[in-house]
């Protein structure tokens, strides 16, 4: 009778509520969460910076460096006391040869912490051009950081410090957001001067601008980035994805296509940030949630978000505007208010302003595939 | 040991009782919003009502943006929300102040804008007396009314470096924490600083920064209590074009980001109304030779010249164009609305025009007793950057006051407030984006003193307002 009881309150908390088009063809939803906030160690429930590496999960938060080991759960941490530079992290890169895991602080300059101790650049003591970094990224021996008065790259051999600012790169604005590096090419989330791209084989920069030059209006869907307030840009099968606050888009070096929350299944058009998987899949960071367009070919999303008032959450399957699907689940995001997302192998991980959510992926495919058995083993996985 | 706790429970009780009593009492429309935010978990969003608009910054359909095209979409008429945890957070214990940040450009030094000196050392040093005085006024009415502290103004200089703006916001945020922040003047600046304090979570409210785009950028933690250059732009191209009929219209501007930004809506009105701007030149601040500039604009034969600049270059550009017989009328950004300009241009001010953010004539008690008191505190009259500092702390005080010591509810109150904010500058009805959307002026020099005239005094045409948003807008309404 328990295992009756249990099976139905299973079935109830992780079927699909509402399914159009049976035997369609849908995108892989994630119904197996894990969450981890201050009660499982963290130092601070405001997470901005997520960065999955192997065994582990590095989380910058509000108040120190974070670590928790995938397979045991347990979280390490570290703050000012123990000997973190600053104790705002709001990005976060490892680099792979070495190993090294880089620290954008807020307000405090670049920290990398190696051989379990820190070692930090400012202004005072180096040649980054200013302390509020929102981003760092790794590129062969450099790291870029992005501040808010240009991007400095450090040559990790060399020790030289270049600056990029309005008067040696295409900035007309020098506030930069978001950086990132993949396939030969660093790109530049500039607040107010759209997305700047870095060829590192040529030293040659080009910009990406909104076409109708107007703040107030987006005048085509499809006619470039959709607005010059940009907070992410990442780069993947030649597929340029980009966040802003204003709505997101996709450019595949030949064709812009521009996604609101009217249009697509995004639940916000403010998003602080992005993270993609693919050319076909990228998880954008919203104030109402998160945003996944699992298949960029039918405009097909799954929009995750918690229930305000009980621990229980739901995916929201989408093609354009057409509800294909709900999801109910148990707790899936800690909170709606995202800052950072990042994706390794098939899992998902969701810093939000209350803590990590972690989507496991099993059984996860991309794209899309009839429905919906995996999902329903998946959910059942979950609880 | 029992009776002095005893009563230490019983004095700090009437201290809460006396607290209580003197707490401001709130309107109705305030306590339905405090109704609605408090009380909340860290996972909820309360219904704030947003405010909706159906057109952005009164602008009318001839100069609006691609003006024969239906935009695929239109920002800026929804209210921003703020969707996070912070209205659970409690308020703090055993503060010994309430601190308030103050940023602006106070201390002479190096500056972005020059290349050399700073220069807007003057604005920021008024901007902070007015600030100063409304905390003051608040202290002596007890201070923060909860537990009776004292204000503290916690002030940082925006030395024109743009780096260091966003270092001073930090400090604010997390060092030395403070529940709001008043500030601050160059636009480059006060972007930098409003991107700090979005991610830090941190009200900041603008009471300087003229330049439009300060507020169109989606943040739903700032606010501004002056009329921008938008405003003031389509105001001086009504009067220019649709009342005086100037056809050939100059730009002189420095070559900054006030300049930059602060004409682009002349630019771009001039040229939709059919009148595209004839000439514009950019001189480099702090310099005192304008000839290669006025040749230029001199060979355009233009009707009207603007200059968008500071008070100091503007009186300089007057002189040599009068000098070498250019007659052709002047108008100005607000900075010329000085001593400063008076004194340097002497003769040459008669008749110049400048768009202004506010009536300083309008005859209102608040607005004499607030000069009074400043020239009592201060031993100097009070001009336009310290009025708006004033109303600007005072909006935050009263927020602070009704919503308590915390940082999301001190940004709800701001934001969702319907009513126009009763200033010493005037009504502030703040729009969708939080921006002041009050009505604003022409200042006219004549017989040694500034006059200040309202769009219907001067009977200064506009064109059709639509009462529709652009992409639900029908032909009926999109008409020219």
């Amino acid at each position: 009778m328990k295992y009756l009881l249990a099976a139905a309150m299973l079935a109830a908390c992780a079927a699909p509520a509402q399914t159009v088009g049976s035997g369609s063809k849908l995108p892989f939803v994630y119904t197996k969460w894990k969450q981890f906030t201050t009660e499982n160690g963290l130092p601070n429930d405001h997470i901005f910076a997520v960065k999955s590496d192997g065994p582990r999960i590095w989380l910058g938060t509000e108040n120190g460096l974070a670590l928790i080991d995938k397979a045991s759960g347990k979280v390490k941490s570290w703050t000012e006391k123990d000997g973190l530079p600053w104790r705002v992290v709001t990005g976060i890169d490892v680099d792979k040869k070495t190993g090294d895991v880089w620290l954008a602080l807020f307000g405090g300059g670049l920290a990398r912490f190696s051989g379990g101790r820190f070692e930090h650049w400012h202004q005072m003591n180096s040649g980054l051009v200013n302390d509020v970094a929102y981003g760092v990224a790794v590129e062969n021996d450099n790291v870029w950081v992005a501040t808010t008065a240009g991007a400095s790259r450090y040559n990790t051999v060399t020790r030289e410090w270049s600056v990029f600012t309005e008067k040696n790169a295409p900035m007309e604005e020098i506030w930069n957001y978001g950086v990132n590096y993949r396939d030969g090419k660093v790109h530049l989330a500039v607040w107010g001067s759209g997305v700047l791209e870095y060829d590192v084989a040529t030293g040659r920069w080009k910009d990406y601008l909104d076409p109708d030059g107007e703040m107030e209006i987006d005048l085509y869907r499809d006619d470039g980035i959709v607005h010059v307030i940009t907070t992410q840009a990442n780069y993947i099968d030649k597929v340029l994805w980009v966040s802003t606050y204003f709505g997101v888009c996709r450019y595949d070096g030949r064709n812009w296509r521009g996604y609101y929350n009217k249009d697509s299944g995004n639940p916000s058009d403010f998003n602080n940030n992005l993270k993609a998987r693919s050319g076909n899949e990228a998880w954008f960071a919203t104030d109402k949630g998160v945003g996944a367009i699992m298949d960029a070919a039918t405009n097909t999303w799954v929009a995750y978000t918690r229930d305000p008032k009980s621990k229980t959450g739901k995916a929201v399957v989408t093609r354009d505007k057409t509800v294909l699907e709900t999801v109910e689940m148990g707790l899936n995001l800690t909170h709606n208010y995202i800052l950072a997302i990042d994706v390794e192998d098939n899992d998902v991980f969701i810093a939000t302003s209350k803590g990590l959510a972690w989507g496991v992926g099993d059984g996860y495919y991309g794209g899309l595939r009839e429905r919906p058995k995996a999902l329903a083993s998946n959910g059942r996985a979950s609880k | 040991m029992k009776r002095l706790l005893l009563a230490m429970v019983c004095l700090f009780a009437a201290m809460g009782q006396e607290a209580k009593k003197a707490a401001p009492a709130a309107d109705p429309e305030t306590q339905e919003v405090l109704r609605r935010i408090n009380g909340l978990t860290p996972y909820e969003v309360p219904d704030l009502k947003l405010r909706t608009e159906q057109n952005y910054a009164h602008t009318s359909t001839d100069v609006e943006p691609f003006g024969s095209v239906k935009p695929y979409k239109e920002h800026f008429l929804v209210q921003m929300e703020y969707t996070g945890p912070g209205r659970a957070a409690p308020e703090p214990v055993g503060l010994k102040s309430v601190r308030i940040g103050f940023i602006g450009p106070i201390e002479s030094t190096v500056s972005i804008a020059t290349g050399g000196k700073s220069h807007e050392e003057v604005l920021g040093k008024m901007m902070l007396k007015g600030a100063q005085l409304a905390v003051e006024q608040a202290n002596a009415k007890g201070g923060y009314l909860k537990g009776k502290i004292p204000f503290e103004l916690a002030v940082a200089n925006d030395n024109g470096l743009w780096g260091s703006t966003g270092n001073e916001v930090v400090k604010m945020a997390y060092e030395n924490p403070v529940w709001a922040i008043l500030g601050t003047i160059d636009s480059a600046n006060s972007h930098i600083a409003i991107r700090v304090a979005l991610k830090a979570e941190v009200v900041m409210i603008n009471t300087g920064d003229t330049d439009p785009t300060f507020i169109e950028t989606n943040i739903p933690w700032v606010a501004r209590n002056i009329g921008d250059d938008r405003q003031q732009g389509y105001l001086l191209v009504d009067y220019m074009i649709r009342k005086m009929g100037y056809k050939r219209i100059g730009i002189i501007r420095s070559s900054n980001r006030y300049g930059r930004f602060g004409v682009r809506e002349i630019k771009d009105s001039s040229r939709r109304l059919g009148h595209p701007v004839a000439i514009e030149m950019a001189y480099k601040v702090g310099g005192d030779d304008f000839s290669l500039q006025l040749d230029r604009i001199q060979e355009m034969n233009v009707d009207a010249i603007v200059h968008w600049g500071d008070a100091r270059e503007s009186a300089l550009i007057l002189n040599q164009m009068r000098a070498r017989g250019m007659k052709q009328p002047y108008f100005c950004s607000d900075r010329s609305v000085s001593p400063e300009f008076e004194k340097a241009a002497g003769a040459n001010a008669e008749g110049v025009i400048c768009g202004y953010p506010w009536d300083p004539d309008r005859k209102d008690p608040k607005l004499d007793e607030f000069r009074k008191a400043f020239k009592a505190r201060f031993q100097v009259d009070a001009e336009t950057y310290a009025a708006h500092a004033y109303d600007g702390m005072n909006m935050l005080i009263w927020a602070v006051q009704q919503g308590g010591l915390n940082r999301a509810k001190i940004r709800d109150l701001i934001a969702t407030r319907s009513k126009p904010w009763p200033g010493v500058t005037g009504a502030i009805p703040l729009s969708a984006v939080m921006d002041d959307a009050g009505e604003v002026f022409l200042a006219r020099f004549g017989q040694g003193r500034w006059k200040y005239e309202s769009r219907e005094s001067l009977q200064i045409p506009r064109g059709f307002v639509p009462v529709r948003d652009r992409t639900s807008r029908g032909l009926e309404t999109a008409s020219r």
